[in-house]
């Protein structure tokens, strides 16, 4: 099963939980519903055939919410325990929203994702510079990668212990890369008419499905109800 | 080249080095959880270590608007990162003012390009945004969410309304600096090499 939704149901998925992970959760129905709400984007990677990207998510999270609540407390004391402390107390926070971010990310086309914008009418640029940014944070992990590899086959990984040489050897060569992958990135879309002055087109028309429509709903009464949970009663 | 709209160029530019400038900020924040202290210390850290693409990215800001999209970007990113809005003015007023300080030296003028990054570096403090005002909330979200006493009393000891004004002024301070040791890197590396 292949569920095609919308764009902007993405997006929209993606604004609201990242509303919802800036409100803590205080009581376990507040924690049902954010639960529910990472369980939604895992289910669908899942359904996207990203079953070891969601794999990962979910053991991690899940890794981290029981050390937070079984181990740790607010007494926890001591350099291990509270870097402990620090990471699984953010992977819970900040968790929701990456799974999601991710989702959108490697689900969405960037054909798709540009005629999007052009539909909700955002600005060209920005919606340009913002697919760039999109697109460009798995290209840094993997030119990081490399770099990383190339330095410990040389033995300068630790750039002899020295702070500003560990940060000089690994951002010069990934800035390289970067502006040289930008500029063939500029070249490859200015050849296929970004930035003309014809109206874009789209091979796909993006229409709201009913599912769209259901998860759009689902998410709106999900934060709806957080809200009100949280700070009326 | 000389016109005075931004081409899709230009507009690949901004993205690809504000994905940079998120990496930096991401992996300087990760050390924020050793302890509460060094979230204090990013005001350092960032403006110096982001510098270097930033000055890169200087070289290559030829007309307005290209530094005020970055902040407006970056205020989108920190919003979906699960950072809060309440910071997003202030990254986008620290970037228009960044971006019309370093036009009025024509985005060529040394001095002009180090001020302008001394106050693009202001947004670095929105990330303390929610410390500082929703304090109360907040601690209580910090405790839930696992994190000692601790912690948070020494985050709110280096963090609250009146130091703010002190990490502003420091942001600004090595925001200048940072930008003086990356135009230096900038030199040494990348105009020997002949990309900018």
């Amino acid at each position: 099963m292949r569920l095609k939704l919308d764009p902007r149901t993405k997006l929209y998925m993606l604004l609201i939980v990242s509303a919802i992970v800036m409100m803590s959760a205080t009581t376990p129905f507040l924690w049902a519903i954010r639960l529910t709400m990472t369980a939604i984007p895992l289910v669908l990677l899942v359904t996207e055939k990203r079953y070891a990207s969601a794999l990962r998510f979910a053991v991690l999270y899940a890794a981290a919410l029981l050390l937070t609540f079984r181990f740790l407390s607010e007494e926890s004391t001591g350099l291990l325990k509270s870097l402990l402390t620090g990471y699984s107390g953010i992977v819970v926070q900040f968790m929701p929203a990456l799974i999601t971010a991710w989702y959108v990310v490697r689900t969405t086309k960037i054909g798709e994702f540009m005629s999007a914008m052009q539909k909700m009418h955002v600005p060209d640029g920005l919606a340009i510079s913002l697919a760039v940014v999109m697109r460009f944070f798995p290209t840094i992990k993997e030119e990081y990668a490399s770099i990383s590899d190339a330095m410990r086959m040389r033995g300068v990984a630790l750039g002899g212990g020295n702070a500003a040489k560990m940060i000089e050897y690994r951002m010069i060569p990934l800035l390289f890369s970067c502006v040289n992958i930008g500029d063939e990135l500029s070249a490859a879309a200015i050849t296929r008419g970004l930035g003309g002055k014809g109206k874009r087109t789209s091979v796909e028309v993006l229409r709201l499905r009913a599912f769209d429509w259901l998860l759009i709903a689902a998410f709106t009464a999900a934060a709806v109800v957080f809200a009100v949970f949280k700070y009326v009663l | 080249m000389d016109t005075k709209k931004l081409t899709a160029k230009d507009f690949i530019t901004v993205g690809i080095f504000t994905a940079i400038l998120f990496v930096v900020e991401f992996a300087c924040g990760m050390l924020g959880y050793i302890h509460p202290y060094v979230v204090a210390s990013y005001v350092v850290m960032i403006p110096l270590v982001g510098a270097i693409p930033m000055m890169l990215f200087y070289t290559k800001v030829k007309k307005f608007g290209m530094i005020s999209i970055m902040s407006v970007l970056l205020a989108i990113i920190m919003f979906v990162t699960g950072m809060g809005y309440l910071g997003a003015p202030l990254i986008i007023l620290a970037g228009v003012i960044a971006d019309l300080i370093a036009k009025s030296g024509g985005y060529k003028s040394v001095q002009k390009t180090v001020l302008s990054h001394g106050v693009f570096c202001l947004w670095i403090c929105a990330n303390y945004f929610p410390v500082v005002i929703t304090a109360q909330s907040y601690r209580q979200g910090l405790v839930e969410a696992g994190f000692s006493a601790e912690y948070c009393d020494n985050l709110f000891r280096a963090i609250n309304t009146k130091t703010i004004a002190v990490l502003l002024i420091l942001c600004f301070i090595f925001g200048c600096i940072g930008a003086w040791i990356g135009k230096a890197v900038v030199k040494k590396h990348f105009e020997k090499a002949g990309i900018v």
